[in-house]
């Protein structure tokens, strides 16, 4: 793909391309690498915003929440401007020292020593539901694996309950959110109506069971420990956070596995690099594609100048396509070092909950490698299309098992 | 390349050639440091990098972030006034000699 140069913003080049129509969306190599050689930042003119395509420059700002903030919001549009005014996230679109109470918060609830508790659990879930599955040997590892795993075991780690076709529609809202006033956006905004009530009446302490995360928040908050107002915020974080995010990850982990059976196999024989490959899943096909920030002062970024007050898109899965960092970066290789991805973010900001990413990741595969001798594709995987989110809608499998 | 040392409280030690730019967890990992564990991978979330840092190097450091600050609060060893996440420290050439005490549990 090509993308012209339509004119200069003080050295930053201005270009008229769009991240979030159907092509690029579904396919977005060729414009991800046109503009990581346009440059190490671009002015997208048709929204009015500077754009990074590069590992190196993405890391940076992620990790600079002085210059960089959260606090105009995730998304496009400037949450603190009119028109597109709505209260900020409790967590990730706050700055210290509010973020530091906050994250405080978030820390006692799902610390690594809770989050480890629900090891058992966790594992126990993943066999029951990959014996069930493995008992027919065809399977679609999204609709049978990958969403009702992550809809079991996570939404009750917080106290909650919800079922696919709610926890899809308000999903494609949040991620679809990030990018412009679409079609995309509106369908997402029609299909999430039936459920706002259900969703506001859920993030309650009186609705929250007992023994999860929720419950733990409203008891601080009822005890004056955490701010008030602060427990429902973070209910809805999690839940907006951990569930598409998660699922996306063990889909696109089975669809990389199954379409390269050599790493499969590697993998059995090797299964101390589940951990790296969770990280090169994230590389290959970062569950969110794609977030914002706002300059909070004119700055520079690799020698050239940043105006005030604008929006910065940072393009994830482009930076972890970078061949400046990450050699042969379309092969998906099990043995590398792809720590360094910016799929979960950096400083501040970075993912609260990637602990428990990773141990949803490890125990469904565990559960799958124990008894999967082979796993192959089995028809045509589908995306769905969303501004920012990439996950996949169907993934037919095959397996042939241990004798 | 400055040379860091990671110590146990026995005082067994391991003294590598660290790579300016890098951080003090990744190298730990890197050259096979025991007692380090990084269960989240670098990023302020598990408290599983937990270092005690000799005081002329603790004065040197900038000082932790938001997140960093909130972690060292849930090290399953206590807290110490030189406590830090060793993912969050950026080796630099003026690292040269810090010592890095382990503590005895990451988790």
């Amino acid at each position: 793909m090509n993308i012209t140069i339509t004119g200069d913003m003080n050295g930053v080049p201005i270009v008229d391309a769009d991240p979030f129509v159907d092509d690029v969306l579904l396919n977005p190599y060729a414009f991800w690498e046109s503009l990581r050689n346009i440059g190490p930042v671009a002015w997208l003119s048709r929204y009015g915003h500077y754009v990074l395509s590069r590992h190196d420059e993405v890391k940076t700002v992620q990790a600079d929440w002085r210059t960089f903030t959260t606090t105009g919001g995730a998304g496009i549009s400037d949450i603190r401007k009119p028109g597109h005014h709505r209260p900020p996230s409790v967590i990730v679109e706050v700055d210290p020292p509010r973020h530091t109470e906050v994250r405080k918060a978030v820390n006692r609830v799902i610390s690594p020593a809770t989050v480890r508790g629900w090891r058992e659990r966790f594992e126990a879930d993943a066999h029951e539901l990959v014996d069930g599955v493995l008992a027919r040997a065809r399977f679609d590892g999204v609709r049978d694996v990958s969403e009702p795993y992550v809809l079991k075991v996570f939404p009750e780690s917080i106290g909650l309950e919800l079922n696919r076709e709610q926890a899809v529609a308000v999903g494609d809202l949040n991620f679809n959110a990030i990018g412009p006033n679409n079609e995309r956006v509106a369908q997402a905004r029609e299909k999430v109506e039936p459920f706002l009530a259900w969703w506001h009446s859920s993030i309650k302490g009186e609705t929250v069971k007992a023994g999860g995360a929720g419950e733990m928040l409203f008891k601080l908050e009822a005890n004056g420990e955490i701010p008030n107002g602060l427990a429902g915020g973070l209910v809805m974080t999690f839940l907006r956070g951990g569930l598409d995010t998660t699922i996306s990850s063990i889909g696109s982990g089975l669809w990389l596995l199954a379409k390269h059976p050599e790493q499969w196999e590697l993998l059995r024989a090797k299964p101390e690099l589940l951990r790296g490959t969770f990280d090169e899943v994230l590389r290959m096909e970062s569950p969110i594609q794609t977030n914002f920030r706002t300059t909070t002062g004119p700055t520079e970024i690799s020698g050239l100048p940043l105006e005030a007050d604008r929006k910065v898109q940072l393009l994830l899965g482009s930076a972890n396509r970078d061949p400046r960092k990450f050699a042969d970066p379309y092969s998906f290789n099990i043995t590398r070092d792809a720590t360094d991805n910016v799929a979960f973010g950096n400083g501040i900001h970075a993912c609260a909950g990637q602990l428990i990413a990773r141990l949803e990741f490890d125990c469904v595969f565990k559960a799958l490698l124990k008894r999967v001798k082979r796993l192959e594709l089995d028809g045509t995987p589908e995306h769905r299309l969303n501004n920012a989110l990439r996950t996949l809608n169907k993934l037919p499998i095959k397996v042939t098992l241990d004798a | 390349m400055p040379k860091i040392i990671f110590r146990t409280k026995v005082g067994k030690s391991h003294e590598i050639d660290a790579t300016v730019g890098s951080d003090v967890m990744k190298e730990a990992l890197t050259h096979h440091v025991e007692g380090i564990t990084a269960e989240c991978g670098g990023a302020a979330a598990c408290g599983t990098c937990h270092v005690y840092v000799d005081e002329a190097t603790l004065a040197r450091l900038p000082p932790p972030e938001s997140t960093e600050e909130a972690m060292l609060d849930f090290t399953a060893e206590k807290r110490a006034i030189n406590s830090r996440l060793s993912c969050q420290l950026r080796v630099t050439q003026e690292m040269d000699g810090a010592v890095f005490t382990l503590p005895d549990v990451q988790f």
